[in-house]
């Protein structure tokens, strides 16, 4: 089956465990023998669980849903990085063939100010949806559109644009700031709709409220070190926060005028 | 029986005029009085988002739900390969009426004549709207959108954002929701669970929804209940659902009164990554238009134990190509599906576990050239090489068949109205527009014709043609129902067994998949009726959940989910027994050609079956919805 | 602009960052103009002290350095202010957290120290020379201070010379973060120009480095005056 099948391994586990929102938390070890090197991540936690509930212990709370790479709701950081060590890979699709036998691994929370822990690993990071809702929509009503093929979009504008919205908006980029800005997140939704003419109309009024919804929030300010860039699932770029601060010049600078 | 409680209220008229006459016959609602109104709606997918969004535009008060952290989440956004319209661009003989005959066909003559059609007429405005939006879909070097031939279809009309079409359309359907939260119309409940529907005076008016985060049982009223929860795939244990995806709001529902329509109806996609072992949480679909360019192959020999790459072109049977030579590999899903299946149980099927067939690009990287052929899929051969630890580049890679869509769900009227009134039920939920297999990209069209182009309409009518008494949740039914809602998890909390959830919903996955999945035959059906039953009695007796019902407890959500599969689950064996002929996904065993393929049996099965809940432990009524069918010809399905 | 978006706009994070950006740029130049004018020294030391004593005795020199003043102070102020903000963003530390090795580097990670160390510097190197030592030479029959006297005087000692030549390594390491991040906080950053940016922040680190140790080594070396 998969390149190594039927290879089982031992892991200690380092999990960060918190009983509920609000309260201290303290990291908690476990031994687990006989994974599967082609497990993934999360199944390896399943495990993990089916083993605490069988002890009868209180299973290790995690988010996740797709378990394909797409939702963005799985999170954790894996021995210091958001997602673990493979680049461009969310939890979930990384394996445990990826990790060593007898390897111990620290499983933690995402965390930032804006993101406060609910349970163990679980986390609320409902502050990226309201950075959304302070802009990062067309304002468009269903009815309103004129023909799709109206307007031509340069080629290399759609595929900046997509690049731009492959976002999963999973907070790895928060996570892995060493100040918890949300810059790559923000910048992504407005480079997406800056580059399509669509959204050109409302660019200005978008960048300046999102950045200021961002900053309400909570989260850091940006140094550019690139460290969104490297821990992003999928590959957004920080060429994105460079056009977000031009973008919030000419905003600035343009205003009522 | 025929039954007179399902109208499917089809207006009058030639069928390209039909949505149109019942448009301007529909009642609008005063602008002024919209604001009065309070609609919920459970789920974020494409359906539920682009209704919140559209209806929150109309001015309505929408209160949506959903299970995950953010409404961004919702499973729709794995969808991969493309959205269906008939835009005609490439200029290719493409047409509404091409449209709809296709899906028609595709869903092997099991679905509604009008609302396909009225499916065909609203797709080019899907398109329309999502680009308005500013969904970055593909696009050539003039700027103009580009189309794919995608899923068994001649011409070329899927529009795609790369592999990523889903989640592109549904981050558009819920940018328009942000806008609506700001402008204060929606109010998004997140990390929230249905658990009842409440119905006043018998019209649905509200939900018990369960706070994942706080354990808490919280009431909500409203005048119109919108359930838009996606399918029950996940009856399966294994499939290419999110692993929250679950039937509990429509089963639910059905258990208040809603019919559920064709519940046997599931769709096995061909082209999923192949289990690696016991601790297999959940598959992973590729996106079929890999069989655009891939041939599928197994070798001539049983039990052949060779690797691929040692086994010579004379050895190898591209078997879609050699039965079908005019489709070959793009036959439709259900086709693709039951061969692999075939040619596996013939002991000649791939990889250790003999459960796989190889999808090969060898001669596609030769005539193209790998880059031409990473940059169509490159995406796809690098999850599958992080999923399988094998490179696609090098080697054929293997694909077997996983449940993946369930064409079956509540049954709706032309309205989307489901048999309780002012409960509507939107994409995949509903049973409406697939018959017994959906045509690839056409589940996106479906989710958003739903919700941007469908309810704003029936929904206006439905308030403005009824009168609504002011409720709020003081009033008994709500009661009532949070008392059953708490009841249900303490029963649950109280069981203390030795088994989790998650490992007695594999044993039911099991058994569906062994007799409920892509062959079906009586005796086997009637082996999971009698099984499922007593692992329902194991899930009561033995279930095992820690934790407490007031903070985040997964497990207890998960346990809630697995008591509703268990009894869909036996509803689903009984509608599959009952169902004596072969459509679409459903394969009966005793029913197939000469040539091993689906035989219907249009005399005595063209008709919709409706289940009607009796009570617990009671034998459901099965109502039918017979089909009439007068633009479309029908046929038998042939791809050869 | 109006004053309510005047005012909201100096509390974002991105016009903070512009801040430093604009600051940054400044004293680049400053540096930039320090070096080229420090390195007359190697001419001759009546050419370095005329230089010097034209810069000093120019009326409009208060007024440079009280902008120059102005836009340090801006810049640590505004440093001390990012940094608090960027500890309070994350009150929770992790048990464990790692680079990446693809994203942030050793200057990019030490920026409030380097920068910390500079100030600490300024002040150190300003005490030094310009409230240092005066000694006071005729060239071309002008009465004027003889800076190249007390340069040459002060680099006799090595321990000078080390730690000189210790913080322009310091500062180069500040430099080559600050001048790429520049760049990028006012979005002068595009895609296939961010490598040569990257590598011009470095070079005129290295340059600056480079530049102002050769100075304090080639003085040390200048025995016997």
């Amino acid at each position: 089956m998969g390149g190594n099948s039927g290879k089982k391994i031992s892991l200690n586990l380092k999990i960060y465990r918190q009983e509920r929102k609000g309260i201290k938390g303290k990291m908690v070890d476990y031994l687990l023998t006989e994974v599967s090197t082609d497990m993934s991540f999360l199944e390896m936690l399943d495990m993990l669980n089916e083993k605490l509930i069988k002890d009868g212990e209180d299973p290790v709370a995690f988010d996740h849903d797709c378990r394909e790479g797409i939702c963005g709701m799985c999170s954790l950081m894996i021995n210091g990085e958001a997602h673990g060590p493979e680049k461009e890979t969310t939890t979930c699709q990384l394996h445990v063939r990826k990790f060593r036998d007898g390897q111990t691994i620290v499983i933690e929370p995402f965390r930032a100010k804006a993101f406060p822990v609910l349970k163990d690993l679980m986390v609320d990071r409902s502050a990226l949806d309201e950075i959304i809702i302070a802009g990062g929509f067309v304002s468009l009503n269903a009815g309103n559109a004129p023909d799709a093929n109206a307007t031509p979009v340069p080629r290399n504008n759609a595929e900046l644009a997509m690049d731009a919205a492959a976002c999963v908006g999973c907070g790895a980029c928060v996570a892995s700031c060493a100040n918890a800005s949300a810059m790559l997140f923000t910048s992504a939704k407005i480079s997406q709709l800056a580059l399509l003419p669509q959204g050109k109309v409302e660019a200005r009024k978008r960048v300046l409220d999102m950045v200021k919804k961002m900053d309400e929030l909570g989260f850091g300010n940006c140094t550019n070190e690139a460290e969104c860039e490297a821990s992003c699932p999928k590959g957004i770029k920080i060429t994105n926060i460079a056009r977000m601060n031009r973008e919030f010049l000419t905003a600035t600078i343009a205003a009522n005028n | 029986m025929s039954s007179n409680k399902l109208d499917a209220k089809i207006p009058e008229g030639p069928i390209e005029k039909k949505w149109d006459n019942h448009i301007f016959k529909s009642k609008l609602v005063n602008p002024a009085n919209k604001r009065n109104y309070r609609v919920i709606i459970v789920g974020t997918g494409l359906a539920g988002a682009s209704a919140a969004s559209t209806l929150a535009e109309l001015g309505y008060n929408v209160l949506a739900f959903c299970i995950q952290d953010s409404p961004r989440r919702a499973h729709s956004i794995a969808a991969q390969g493309g959205i269906n319209a008939a835009k005609n661009y490439p200029n290719d003989g493409d047409s509404v009426w091409r449209l709809f005959y296709d899906t028609v066909k595709g869903g092997d003559y099991r679905a509604r004549e009008a609302n396909v059609y009225r499916l065909a007429q609203v797709s080019n405005n899907i398109i329309d709207q999502c680009v308005g939006q500013g969904v970055p879909f593909a696009r050539d070097y003039g700027g103009y959108l580009d189309n794919r031939s995608f899923g068994g279809a001649q011409v070329s009309r899927t529009f795609y954002a790369r592999g990523q079409t889903g989640q592109q359309l549904l981050l558009g359907a819920y940018s328009s929701m942000m806008k609506e939260v700001k402008s204060g119309k929606i109010k998004i409940l997140a990390r929230r669970e249905m658990v009842e529907l409440v119905k006043v005076n018998n019209r649905a008016r509200g939900i018990i929804a369960r706070n994942l985060t706080t354990g808490e049982l919280e009431k909500y009223s409203a005048d119109a209940v919108i359930l838009a929860t996606g399918g029950y795939g996940n009856a399966y244990y294994l499939s290419t659902n999110a692993m929250a995806s679950n039937g509990s709001a429509i089963y639910r529902a059905y258990k208040q009164g809603a019919f559920f329509a064709n519940p046997c109806f599931t769709q096995i996609h061909p082209t999923c990554i192949p289990i690696s072992g016991t601790h297999q949480s959940k598959l992973t679909l590729m996106s079929e238009s890999l069989r655009n360019d891939g041939r599928i192959w197994v070798s001539k020999k049983k039990g052949d134990t060779r690797a691929p790459s040692d086994i010579p072109e004379e050895d190898r049977d591209y078997y879609l190509e050699r039965i079908y030579p005019s489709f070959g590999n793009l036959v439709p899903r259900d086709v693709a599906s039951r061969n692999a299946k075939k040619v596996c149980d013939d002991g000649r099927g791939a990889g250790a576990s003999g459960l796989s067939v190889y999808l090969d690009f060898k001669d596609a990287i030769k005539r193209d050239g790998e880059n031409v052929i990473k940059e169509k899929y490159g995406n796809l051969f690098d999850m599958y090489e992080r999923i399988t630890d094998e490179n696609p580049y090098r080697g054929p890679m293997r694909i077997y068949p996983a449940v993946h869509y369930t064409m079956g769900g509540l049954w709706v009227d032309y309205n989307l109205m489901s048999t309780i009134e002012g409960l509507f039920v939107l994409g995949e939920a509903n049973f409406s527009d697939h018959g017994a297999n959906r045509l690839g990209a056409s589940a996106l069209m479906q989710g958003l014709a739903d919700g941007y182009f469908i309810i704003p309409y029936t929904l206006g009518n439905y308030f403005a043609s009824n009168k609504f008494e002011k409720i709020n949740t003081d009033n008994n039914a709500f009661t009532e129902a949070f008392d059953k809602a708490q009841k249900f998890f303490n029963k649950l909390m109280t069981i203390k067994g030795a088994r989790s959830a998650e490992d007695i919903h594999k044993q039911l996955g099991r058994v569906m998949w062994e007799y409920v999945g892509m062959g079906r035959n009586e005796a086997g059906l009637k082996k999971a009726i009698a099984e499922i039953p007593k692992i329902r009695e194991e899930f009561w007796n033995n279930l095992k959940i820690p934790g407490e019902t007031n903070n985040v407890n997964v497990e207890l959500e998960k346990a809630g989910r697995v008591a509703d599969f268990l009894e869909m689950a036996e509803l689903m064996a009984m509608d599959a027994l009952e169902r004596k002929e072969s459509c679409g996904g459903h394969f009966r065993e005793e029913a197939q050609t000469e040539e091993n393929e689906a035989k219907r049996d249009d005399a005595n099965f063209s008709h919709v079956a409706a289940w009607e809940y009796q009570g617990d432990n009671k034998t459901p009524i099965r109502h039918k919805e017979e089909l009439t069918f007068e633009d479309v010809k029908i046929a038998q399905r042939s791809y050869k | 602009m109006s004053k309510d978006c005047c005012s909201s706009f100096w509390k974002t994070s991105i016009t903070k960052k512009v801040l430093m950006s604009i600051t940054g740029f400044i004293l680049c130049l400053f540096i930039l103009g320090h070096l080229i004018g420090n390195s007359l020294m190697f001419i001759g030391a009546d050419i370095f002290n005329n230089y010097g004593h034209k810069l000093m005795s120019n009326p409009f020199i208060y007024v440079i350095e009280a902008i120059l003043g102005i836009i340090f102070l801006t810049h640590v102020y505004n440093a001390i202010k990012l940094t608090i903000e960027n500890y309070v963003a994350r009150p929770e530390k992790y048990y464990m957290k790692v680079r990446s090795g693809r994203g942030a580097t050793f200057a990019s990670s030490t920026m409030i120290y380097t920068g910390s160390a500079i100030l600490i510097f300024l002040i150190i190197h300003l005490i030094n020379f310009k409230f240092g030592p005066v000694y006071i030479g005729t060239f071309d029959g002008t009465q004027m201070r003889d800076l190249h006297k007390l340069m040459l005087e002060f680099y006799q000692n090595k321990l000078n010379v080390i730690f000189y030549v210790g913080l322009m390594i310091v500062l180069a390491i500040h430099i080559s973060h600050g001048v790429w991040s520049l760049c990028q906080s006012v979005g002068f950053n595009f895609d296939p120009y961010m490598k040569y940016i990257k590598i011009k922040a470095k070079f005129f680190a290295v340059l600056v480095a480079v530049g102002f140790s050769s100075y304090a080594i080639w003085a040390s070396l200048q025995g016997g005056f």
